[in-house]
């Protein structure tokens, strides 16, 4: 069991020997070697390409269409328990990896199919508010006075209420549906996005290759473009990383409210929702969905921890 | 010294007898009127000497079919102490079953006069129960009439609890927390069954769950759009799915167990092909796309709203093409919109009997005022009006096969269920039931101890159930108020504050004799004035008593064909 600082030791070594011997490393290399380092960075790494395979192949990998309900077509009920035919199921019965659910419809499908709707969500919702609060952030902090002002006391504003009880606001005032919950939940995540950029490009604009830059003649737009975003998105990266599995997360709970993915999406919130009531007779049916949201939120977050670490300037030297 | 304690104690002394002497001449006051009154413990009727001064009080609705109302009360009127007169604008058959509905509960006059007609969440009644407090969001807790003149409670408290989650209900009574509760899940029978500490009470109430149309908006006002969905619901699959044991598919929408329910032919028999066929006939071969909207509330028509909802659009998909967006709405928004026919798609509703005739299930859905179908159907109504004013059930009953044949000619929606219901208690409550109608009262539930405990579905709206609707309410009313009937643990009604009501000849006039000495919660002793004062409340819109929770009094309003004195609508 190597320990961190181990192997961030043996990185540098590593990196200091490739510097002597070859040319230089790129910045992305050597981020990659040390988030290569991080093992729980890894494993959330592995759990995510997990999860996205399973949702590009969900047709292939689900032995059921996820809405086809089974009554009539299969001698199976409603919450019928799990049957894995090697292990022991009568195989006389048809093979349901994790039962059916209420409606008569084949669990494992419908979890496989599930990873679709919540990484698309997050994958949107996090695109969305990354690119909207990243544009006003990099705007205010970079033009500065009265519009800096305004953009960030309205993301202030956003920021004062609980994220969750403000994305149930906004999906009551646009009605329920995954579609309003994205947008709602991206709403909600604009403000972080927008200062952490702003933050940045305050700190950027000042450095000495922008004001190299600035002599040399080029442009606000230039500058802003070529020189200061580009230098800023570290940490929205790993921002964003982590605002996936918080995405992920607010999109199940404001399914499980019914306001987010309505039936019969397979979305895991609304899963749980709808076997809630049947915790103490058919507790699989709460575990599966539950366990898909809680793997995924540790994937992501994981992941996004890793990233931090990698791409933490500190860590160079 | 000694002198002046002589005349302290002196003093003293005096104030002893007089004391003494005020407190006998007390008692003398408040026993004088039980002395008035002979009861006997073994008899529950007590007689009493009708006062002479008695000024017996008369809602006049100002007679029938004058401008602007409508309605079945012509007066109501007290003729003694302890008689009461119902005039009625046509015969009234089923008068004896809607008046033993507990939302006719009686209070003290005096009461309802203190309260400005809205005593919330402090009734009075003569029940076996008293509100002793509302714990908000926890609980209403009870305590004992021990002067009920009928079977006093032998629990000293009762406390009335909720839980939303049929399992939460379930985890009360497992863990000893309660004695009792309403509805448990359809998932959760088997466990029940089997386990020795519980035991299942079967409610056979009467009930329908529907899926309706309202045939203002396109394309559900055409019939055969509405005819194939009838047609293309397999509705034994979902009765077979989601429904717990001792539930039926519906052959008509009022229960066969209802007199009249089942005259007329049976629904349509489920035929996806023969439904495919009429719908691209109607002009939809590929279907076309809507929205089912229902409540997310578990009732005993429709134990798991949300899966029934689902399989629904699974059938309307496969059997049909239509692709059905599920919409769930907030209960009271529901009930709002789909009764002003607001609803553009289907809606999933369903109905529980408030008392034992046919006219509680065909009368408030299908007659003219009511719009949650769209335009009313003169097919069905008509005979509805007529049979409602027959006395002679001969008479009554072709009326209503008519009209159930016109349901099933017109689809304003398609039956789907009658929902099997039950409660749950503890074995160790004796004497635990649960009637088919009116609502458990508790002092007939003995579970050996001080305080019982029951769980229901949700916190009461208020306990002045003459304007609340919702069974949570009633549940807890029934506890504490009394109407002039009421219905025994079968559903037969019996009589309750009356001791019977003898009609005319064409029963439009109802005379009630009323149970002597009974006393209110509150000590005032129950008369006639406090029966016609409750109506009074309830039916005129223009007594400064007709406040309520919500103002609406939708029961009055819509059981005695509407309300005296009632605003004019708008537009």
């Amino acid at each position: 069991m190597i320990s961190r600082q181990k192997s961030i030791e043996i990185l540098e070594a590593q990196s200091a020997q490739h510097d002597l011997l070859d040319k230089p490393l790129s910045q992305w290399r050597l981020t990659l070697r040390r988030f290569r380092g991080r093992r729980s960075g890894m494993v959330g790494l592995g759990i995510v390409v997990f999860l996205i395979l399973m949702a590009i192949f969900a047709p292939v990998i689900a032995p059921y269409p996820p809405n086809e309900v089974l009554i009539g077509k299969e001698d199976v009920g409603p919450r019928e328990k799990p049957c894995i035919h090697i292990l022991g199921c009568d195989e006389n019965k048809p093979q349901h990896i994790m039962g059916t659910d209420g409606n008569v419809r084949d669990e494992f499908s419908r979890i496989i199919y599930g990873a679709r709707i919540s990484l698309t969500l997050g994958f949107f919702t996090v695109t969305i508010a990354l690119l909207v609060g990243g544009f006003f952030g990099a705007i205010a902090g970079y033009v500065g006075g009265w519009f800096d002002n305004i953009v960030m006391r309205i993301m202030d504003v956003i920021l004062g209420f609980p994220s969750l009880l403000l994305a149930i606001a906004i999906v009551a005032v646009l009605g329920p549906g995954l579609q309003n919950a994205l947008i709602a939940i991206a709403i909600v995540a604009i403000p972080a996005y927008a200062r952490v950029m702003r933050a940045q490009v305050l700190a950027i604009k000042e450095s000495d290759f922008v004001q190299a830059s600035v002599a040399l003649g080029s442009s606000s737009r230039q500058l802003l473009l070529r020189r200061v975003i580009p230098n800023a998105l570290t940490p929205l990266v790993v921002l964003a990383t982590l605002g996936v599995a918080t995405a992920i997360l607010e999109a199940a709970g404001l399914s499980f409210l019914g306001l987010g993915a309505q039936p019969p999406n397979p979305e895991w919130g609304s899963m749980l929702a709808q076997e809630r009531n049947n915790l103490f007779t058919s507790p699989l049916l709460v575990f599966f969905p539950g366990f898909a949201i809680m793997l995924t939120v540790l994937g992501f977050n994981l992941m996004g921890d890793g990233l931090r670490d990698a791409l933490d300037p500190a860590l160079n030297r | 010294m000694r002198r002046k304690n002589l005349w302290f104690l002196a003093v003293v002394v005096l104030a002893l007898v007089a004391s003494a002497c005020s407190s006998s001449s007390d008692e003398t006051t408040t026993t004088a009127a039980p002395e008035a009154t002979t009861t006997t413990q073994a008899e529950t009727t007590t007689t009493a000497v009708p006062s002479p001064d008695f000024e017996g009080k008369v809602l006049d609705s100002g007679g029938c079919d004058t401008d602007g109302y409508s309605g079945r009360v012509d007066t109501i009127t007290a003729i003694d102490e302890y008689t009461v007169e119902f005039k009625l604008c046509n015969p009234h058959p089923a008068f004896l079953a809607q008046i033993a509905f507990g939302v006719f509960g009686i209070q003290p006059e005096e009461h309802l006069e203190a309260t400005g007609g809205a005593p919330l969440a402090n009734p009075v009644g003569t029940g076996p129960f008293a509100v002793k407090e509302w714990l908000r969001g926890d609980s209403v807790v009870f305590t004992r009439n021990d002067d009920y003149y009928g079977q006093v409670a032998p629990q000293e408290t009762l406390v009335l609890k909720w839980s939303t989650e049929s399992a939460g209900r379930l985890l009360e009574l497992q863990s000893g927390n309660a004695d009792g509760m309403t509805f448990p899940g359809v998932q959760d029978y088997p466990t029940i069954e089997a386990d020795p500490n519980l035991q299942l009470l079967n409610k056979p109430e009467p009930n329908i769950f529907y899926m309706g149309f309202t045939n203002t908006f396109a394309p559900w006002d055409n019939v055969d759009v509405r005819k194939a969905v009838a047609m293309g619901i397999d509705r034994q699959r979902i009765v077979d799915t989601f429904y717990p044991p001792g539930s039926e598919t519906a052959s008509h929408f009022t229960p066969c167990s209802v007199q009249f329910g089942c005259e007329g032919d049976s629904w349509y028999d489920f035929d996806a092909e023969a439904a495919k066929t009429l719908l691209a006939d109607a002009g939809f071969p590929d279907g076309f796309d809507t929205t089912i909207y229902y409540r997310d509330v578990t009732r005993g028509y429709l134990p798991t709203p949300g899966d029934v909802a689902a399989d629904i659009q699974a059938q309307l998909k496969e059997n049909l093409n239509i692709n059905a967006e599920i919409v769930v709405m907030e209960s009271g928004e529901f009930i709002q919109t789909s009764s002003a026919g607001g609803l553009d798609g289907i809606h999933l509703l369903g109905w529980t009997g408030d008392y034992p005739h046919i006219t509680n299930f065909l009368d408030f859905h299908f007659a003219e005022t009511n719009l949650q179908f769209g335009n009313p159907y003169p097919e069905i109504y008509e005979p509805l009006k007529t049979a409602s004013q027959t006395a002679d059930a001969a008479t009554a009953q072709p009326l209503y096969e008519e009209a159930n044949n016109a349901i099933k000619e017109f689809v304003p929606m398609v039956p789907i269920a009658h929902g099997g219901a039950a409660y749950v208690a503890t074995s160790a409550v004796q004497g635990a039931y649960a009637p088919p109608w009116g609502d458990v009262t508790f002092n007939l539930w003995d579970n050996g101890g001080d305080t019982i405990v029951f769980v229901q579905g949700n916190e009461p709206i208020s306990l002045y159930c003459a304007d609340e609707t919702d069974g949570e309410s009633l549940r807890a009313c029934a506890q504490v108020v009394e109407a002039l009937y009421s219905y025994d643990k079968d559903g037969n009604v019996q009589p309750q504050l009356a001791t019977e009501c003898v009609p005319n000849d064409d029963l439009s006039v109802w005379t009630c004799s009323l149970r002597q000495g009974v006393v209110f919660h509150d000590g005032s002793t129950f008369d006639a004035n406090d029966v016609v004062v409750s109506y009074t409340a309830g039916l005129d819109a223009a007594s400064p008593l007709h406040t309520g929770n919500s103002g609406v009094f939708e029961y009055y309003d819509y059981l005695w064909n509407g309300l005296i004195n009632a605003p004019a609508a708008e537009g």
